[in-house]
């Protein structure tokens, strides 16, 4: 047996030669030279690489609808690394100190029937292989939103959004690795972690609601109101600033909002993006055209330099899903548009690699993806079939080296 | 013109769902979710059309402008106004009929689309068809007065295969409920 796996692996560097001569003789290279680099001396052995830890400049990219994982691509050299196992509607979520890729998932026994199973998967950031599997009682099936499965900013706590149709979140002991208690949280969505205290959401009523945890039991608050949840939504994919501790929202019509976490949030008075761009803001009339953010996916925030990144598209409103003609830098501080980036291909998705180069990715419904210099607007990658779904990139815990 | 009126539309809405559905165990979920968001699911929809009597062509968004009333099988079909997903009128079904194998889910979105031919607007329920694979055919995806998943009923992301034997998704449909 081991003599015939030797004979086949000599038949195959033959063929190789073979091969190697074929395409020496088409570009009229020198034999010599062909066959120094063709053959192959030793057998093989099959093998399988490893990964680094989670880097501030990967993104991780959901192909199309209903496909099952997300690749993982390096935004300096536009090549793919490797792939994290999301299976259709998942969310993935990455632990804050790097050492684990979490996707809360659901499937069932039998493919598309059977037993319904929902669960966090724990996959190890180096092998990804599976270390564990955290049953939970149910989640919300929808994927493409980065707010239905967060983390605390300490890596020890999920919280996992349930819908049933009725509004819950479920919690998970990640140190434990054991799911631990449903919180009922009616009329509320888009997760938000809330450092020290448990979670905050966003709800229908116009306000934040924050669940403090106190050992087995919780408190929910709510802020005052400050959105109109039909009139003018904010995009349930908030981003999150762990150093800061602070969410970033955005409405259709191009508000934006702070809020710095914390037992009762404050939430800042809006700006207009349009209005930061010297424009007059946009409303929600009809045949009114302005720019407006648009997409699955339509911010990103570059925490280092506190820039938020937006799809902008012109048009009317309610056609907050269009995908975008420009990208816009906005500075939080200033509250000043600082940059603005044509992009081809009308993109839904965007994020941004959260170190110094600020590499930009943005995808869309052709599933290819772009790779955009921020600073100068460069395209600097093309990847065709990288994934047309969420981005996500790693945010390093705060004070964590890179 | 009379004026919605969102109790009625409910009522309409829920013995249609009380009538269509068995006793499982998802009543009492949905049931808590009725009882405990007080919006929920019609006062945004009377509080957008409410806010928009005019049905001059200035008032209408860009969907009602352009909207058809001919074809089913096309995305601008004015029913279509808030669908997101494959028309089951192109996958083997009809504009409230389920394919073949398939089965409807009981709870849905809603939208709240205008008529072109008489003017008016019409509560629309979209009840998506599951159990199968996704259909494929005519993607669609409009969004007027489409919201976030906080307001779930009024979002076309959510696959509302509660209550059917598979969440799977096939098609969706857009059934009459009623004058908006």
């Amino acid at each position: 047996m081991k003599r015939e796996m030797h004979g086949a692996r000599f038949g195959l560097a033959f063929r190789l030669l073979v091969a190697g001569l074929g395409g020496a003789a088409s570009f009229g290279l020198g034999v010599g030279s062909v066959l120094a680099q063709a053959v192959i001396a030793e057998a093989e052995e099959p093998g399988v690489n490893t990964l680094e830890p989670p880097k501030a400049g990967w993104f991780f990219v959901r192909g199309p609808w209903g496909s099952g994982g997300s690749s993982i691509f390096d935004a300096a050299s536009g090549r793919m690394l490797g792939m994290v196992s999301t299976s259709r509607d998942s969310d993935l979520a990455i632990d804050p100190a790097g050492r684990f890729y979490y996707v809360a998932e659901t499937m069932w026994t039998k493919g598309n029937r059977g037993t319904r199973q929902d669960l966090v998967s724990v996959y190890d950031s180096r092998t990804l292989k599976l270390l564990a599997e955290i049953p939970t009682p149910g989640r919300l099936i929808i994927g493409g939103f980065n707010t239905n499965f967060v983390l605390s900013d300490d890596g020890r706590t999920a919280y996992d959004y349930n819908f049933d149709p009725a509004s819950s979140v479920n919690v998970i002991d990640l140190a434990k690795r054991r799911f631990v208690r449903a919180i009922e949280l009616p009329g509320c969505a888009s997760l938000i972690p809330n450092p020290g205290v448990g979670f905050s959401a966003l709800c229908a009523d116009g306000t934040i609601a924050t669940v403090a945890i106190r050992g087995a039991g919780h408190d929910i608050t709510r802020s005052a109101e400050f959105f109109d949840a039909a009139a003018d939504p904010i995009f349930s994919n908030v981003v999150y600033d762990r150093r800061r501790k602070q969410a970033v929202m955005l409405s259709y019509t191009g508000k934006v909002w702070t809020a710095t976490m914390g037992a009762a949030p404050q939430v800042s008075a809006p700006f207009s993006i349009q209005e930061a761009g010297g424009m007059r803001s946009a409303d929600t009339s009809p045949l009114d055209i302005a720019w407006y953010p648009g997409g699955m996916q339509p911010m990103a925030l570059h925490r280092p330099s506190n820039t938020l990144w937006v799809l902008m598209h012109k048009g009317e409103y309610w056609s907050h899903k269009e995908g975008a003609e420009e990208i816009w830098g906005v500075d939080l501080a200033a509250k000043k548009v600082v940059r603005r980036l044509p992009v081809k291909g009308h993109p839904r998705n965007i994020e941004i690699t959260q170190d110094d180069a600020a590499m930009i990715m943005v995808n869309g419904m052709d599933n290819n993806a772009t790779i955009i210099d921020s600073r100068t607007g460069e395209v600097k990658h093309t990847i065709e079939n990288a994934g047309g779904g969420l981005i996500t990139v790693f945010e390093p815990m705060a004070g964590a080296a890179q | 013109m009379v004026r919605f009126n969102p109790d009625a539309a409910g009522e309409r809405l829920l013995r249609r769902f009380a009538g269509g559905t068995s006793r499982r165990g998802i009543l009492s979920r949905l049931g808590a979710a009725l009882v405990a968001a007080p919006v929920f699911p019609l006062l945004p929809v009377s509080r957008a059309e409410a806010a928009k009597p005019d049905r001059s062509p200035e008032a209408k968004t860009a969907f009602a402008r352009t909207a058809q009333t001919s074809d089913d099988t096309k995305c601008n079909y004015w029913r279509y106004c808030a669908i997101d997903g494959s028309l089951c009128t192109c996958c083997g079904g009809g504009v409230h009929t389920c394919p073949a194998g398939s089965e409807p889910s009981p709870i849905s979105w809603v939208g709240s689309c205008i008529n072109p031919d008489d003017g008016k607007a019409y509560m629309i329920a979209y009840r998506d068809c599951c159990g199968k694979p996704a259909c494929g055919q005519c993607g669609c995806d409009n969004t007027d007065r489409e919201t976030q998943l906080y307001l779930p009923q009024l979002n076309n992301n959510v696959i509302w295969c509660f209550g059917t034997s598979s969440m799977e998704y096939h098609c969706s449909t857009a059934m009459m409920i009623g004058a908006a």
